[in-house]
């Protein structure tokens, strides 16, 4: 599990972007851009179009709310006024960039 | 028009449509804050229209782009593709007034149907509260359909929709043409128009309440959520003995009371024998175990209508991968506890095939509440009532142990058979649903819901159950100078004692055998046949007598069995529907046999070498 994150972050990032699944909790972020995720394989499609169908798009603002146990896996996220719980696999398909002034969204 | 309008409520899960459906229909149909608890649709009678009207209750969907088998029913029938159903004349699109963007979504694809659309602005009254205010009228012209704000708990706005419903049935729009939904890529489209319409007629604070958000931070805590979660679970077995206990004295003298009145008023005779022993004993024995049922749903129901389940399965998300579920399995898994019935109709949610397949097979594991008569009984014939610990019940943790026994070997099923299949990713994407304060109207309609289904088994399967258990442990009688019981003459006797040479390596005997026959139908069903094989009426009296004649080992191997077979026809049932496989069925059937039989006999096994 482990090793598939670490090689996806080679594969996928030719520039450092930071993607949700590294972000600490409290961290408030705006989305860039959605990546394929090759652990989900052929519905790797239908997961993006899910995720923006739950309000997961560029520009959109979100906020880290918590993680669970084991491999801080899952991770809470709030987006738009509604929670979610993401898998760090999908949340790796998610990159972010800090929002400078918490607060000043939307 | 002679055929009755037919309306669809659609909406995103835990939207309130399942309440709102209640308020317009009169219709029960069970309700919780949990995404997916109408796995299918319910349909119910409108009153007021010419013609007749009928309202569907679909699951909740967030996309007409599907995901998992819930949602499969929801688009097939918004598309009027699901077999004999007609497509509905319009559709009732629900948003809930606090989450308006992800329900305004949905209206966005369904509007681009092309069919008559209603948009409902549900939970209204919390959306005031949190500050949100909507131009309604303004949303209305923008969106070219009707609006209407309701409060699903309470009757407001249902008139208002009912009479919007009417004006619809007065001049239906003439759409027989259904457009598919568009293709991927116009989601950006939709949200940049929802952006428009939010920013011209709702006004809506950035915050969400922060007592939410307190609350989650402990109890979504990674360690803290994880002991609230296993404390809340330890207080309801906890409960489901200590609280129950006072009501089931009195229903027990109840029955004891009832039976000794018959035995006194009619002579004696197979009259007064077949009240007693056949129809009081049998149905007394099972009526007892109302309170501890009672109990447990009522917390189950709490639970799910505060919206806290879905934070357990966050939090067990992780964990449960470890066995090759997920936290989506949690709240199917969960409800098995109260029935696997309904659990395993629960599993629809799941959007794995293979990790739906699991939980089906390990549904039953979990205890469900027929099972609690059958334990009870045992615990408390063989069980010392002491304190352990300074807090614990002995008798309350033998409960928990049972339960633990279910979950561990759930568990152990599911990691083999996940480790059979290569293995592929599913997101998991759970909404978390806003706290909310559990309606005392909710948890009545379910409790009277539980009550009543309860009650009415009692009145129908367990009666004749009870009766055929009766003549057959009646008859034939015992030949003149008999030296057994007569019993052992019956053909209950017979049936047992041909059956108890195939259990006598788990040390049952033949009335234990024959109680296993009617628990195919009921599992409590075992308690009351127990009652007529041993001709006692009364719980605690049946208690005394099996505590005289079973021994530890063997009242330990009879729970080892109970937790692993599937003594439940309809289980099996609804397993061969939702999995619509006979091979599936099959093995689901031998592999849970074969697992209470290797269960039972090790228990009896180790148990005798203490003994």
């Amino acid at each position: 599990m482990t090793t598939a994150i670490s090689a996806l972050s080679t594969t996928l990032d030719p520039a450092p972007a930071l993607r949700l699944d590294q972000c600490a909790k409290g961290a408030e972020l705006r989305i860039i851009e959605l990546l394929s995720q090759p652990l989900f394989g052929q519905q790797d499609a239908g997961v993006t179009l899910r995720l923006k169908e739950l309000g997961f798009l560029p520009g959109a603002h979100l906020k880290v709310i918590g993680f669970g146990l084991m491999g801080r896996d899952p991770m809470a996220i709030q987006i738009n006024g509604t929670k979610f719980a993401l898998r760090r696999t999908e949340a790796a398909k998610v990159t972010v960039e800090p929002l400078n002034e918490p607060g000043s969204d939307q | 028009m002679s055929t009755p309008l037919r309306f669809a409520l659609v909406g995103n899960p835990n939207c309130g449509k399942t309440s709102l459906f209640n308020r317009l229909t009169g219709s029960r149909a069970k309700v919780a804050n949990y995404p997916g608890v109408t796995v299918e649709r319910r349909i119910g009678a409108l009153s007021g229209f010419s013609s007749g009207a009928e309202l569907l209750d679909l699951p909740g969907t967030y996309s007409l782009t599907v995901t998992s088998p819930d949602e499969q029913v929801a688009r097939d029938i918004i598309l009027g593709k699901m077999g004999s159903e007609t497509l509905p004349d319009a559709l009732i699109a629900v948003v809930d007034a606090t989450n308006l963007r992800l329900g305004l979504r949905l209206v966005m694809e369904l509007k681009e149907l092309n069919r008559p659309l209603i948009l409902v602005l549900n939970q209204i009254d919390a959306a005031h509260k949190r500050g949100i205010e909507i131009n309604t009228a303004g949303l209305s012209q923008a969106l070219g359909v009707p609006v209407v704000e309701t409060v699903a708990v309470h009757n407001h706005g249902a008139d208002a929709l009912l009479q919007t419903l009417k004006d619809f049935a007065a001049n239906p729009r003439d759409t027989d043409v259904v457009r598919l939904p568009a293709e991927h890529g116009s989601v950006e489209n939709s949200y940049h128009k929802i952006e428009s319409l939010m920013s011209q007629f709702v006004i809506q604070p950035d915050h969400s309440p922060a007592w939410q958000d307190k609350l989650d931070a402990v109890v979504m805590h990674p360690v803290l959520g994880l002991f609230i979660l296993f404390g809340i679970l330890l207080v309801i077995f906890q409960a489901v003995f200590a609280w129950a206990a006072p009501v089931m004295e009195v229903i027990e003298a109840g029955t004891e009371f009832l039976g000794e009145s018959v035995l006194n008023i009619l002579p004696e005779g197979i009259l007064q024998d077949f009240l007693v022993n056949g129809l009081i004993a049998g149905m007394g024995g099972v009526v007892v175990f109302l309170p501890q049922i009672v109990i447990l749903f009522f917390f189950i129901l709490i639970l799910e209508d505060s919206g806290y389940l879905t934070r357990a399965a966050f939090l067990l998300d992780r964990p449960m991968r470890g066995i090759g579920l997920s936290g989506r399995s949690f709240i199917p898994l969960l409800s098995s506890f109260a029935c696997a019935v309904p659990g395993v109709m629960a599993t629809r949610t799941i959007q794995d095939p293979l990790e739906r397949m699991i939980a089906i097979m390990v549904a039953p594991l979990m205890t469900c509440s027929a099972r609690l008569p059958v334990y009870a009984l045992i615990i408390a014939a063989f069980i010392p009532e002491q304190t352990v610990l300074g807090i614990f019940n002995l008798q309350g943790l033998t409960l928990f142990a049972l339960y633990l026994a279910g979950i561990v070997s759930a568990s152990v099923v599911a990691w083999v058979m996940r480790r059979r299949q290569t293995r592929e990713e599913f997101p998991l994407l759970l909404e978390l649903p806003s706290y909310r304060w559990p309606m005392a109207y909710h948890v009545m309609i379910g409790l009277r819901q539980r009550t009543w289904i309860f009650l009415r088994r009692v009145g129908t399967i367990i009666l004749a159950l009870s009766i055929v258990l009766w003549f057959l442990a009646t008859y034939p009688a015992a030949p003149e100078g008999a030296t057994h019981s007569a019993i052992e003459y019956s053909f209950a006797g017979q049936l047992g004692i041909w059956m108890q040479p195939l259990f006598a390596p788990l040390g049952f005997t033949w009335e234990m055998c024959i109680a296993l026959i009617p628990a195919m139908a009921a599992r409590e069903v075992a308690v009351s046949a127990l009652a007529t094989v041993y001709a006692v009426g009364g719980e605690s009296m049946l208690g005394e007598t099996i505590g005289n004649s079973w021994g530890l080992p063997v009242a330990l191997a009879y729970l080892a069995w109970f937790v692993y077979a599937p003594q439940c026809i309809a289980t099996i049932a609804v397993v061969r529907r939702e999995t619509n496989s006979r091979a599936q069925t099959a093995f689901f059937t031998v592999y849970l046999f074969a697992l209470a039989y290797f269960a039972a006999w090790a228990t009896y096994q180790i148990a005798m070498l203490w003994h």
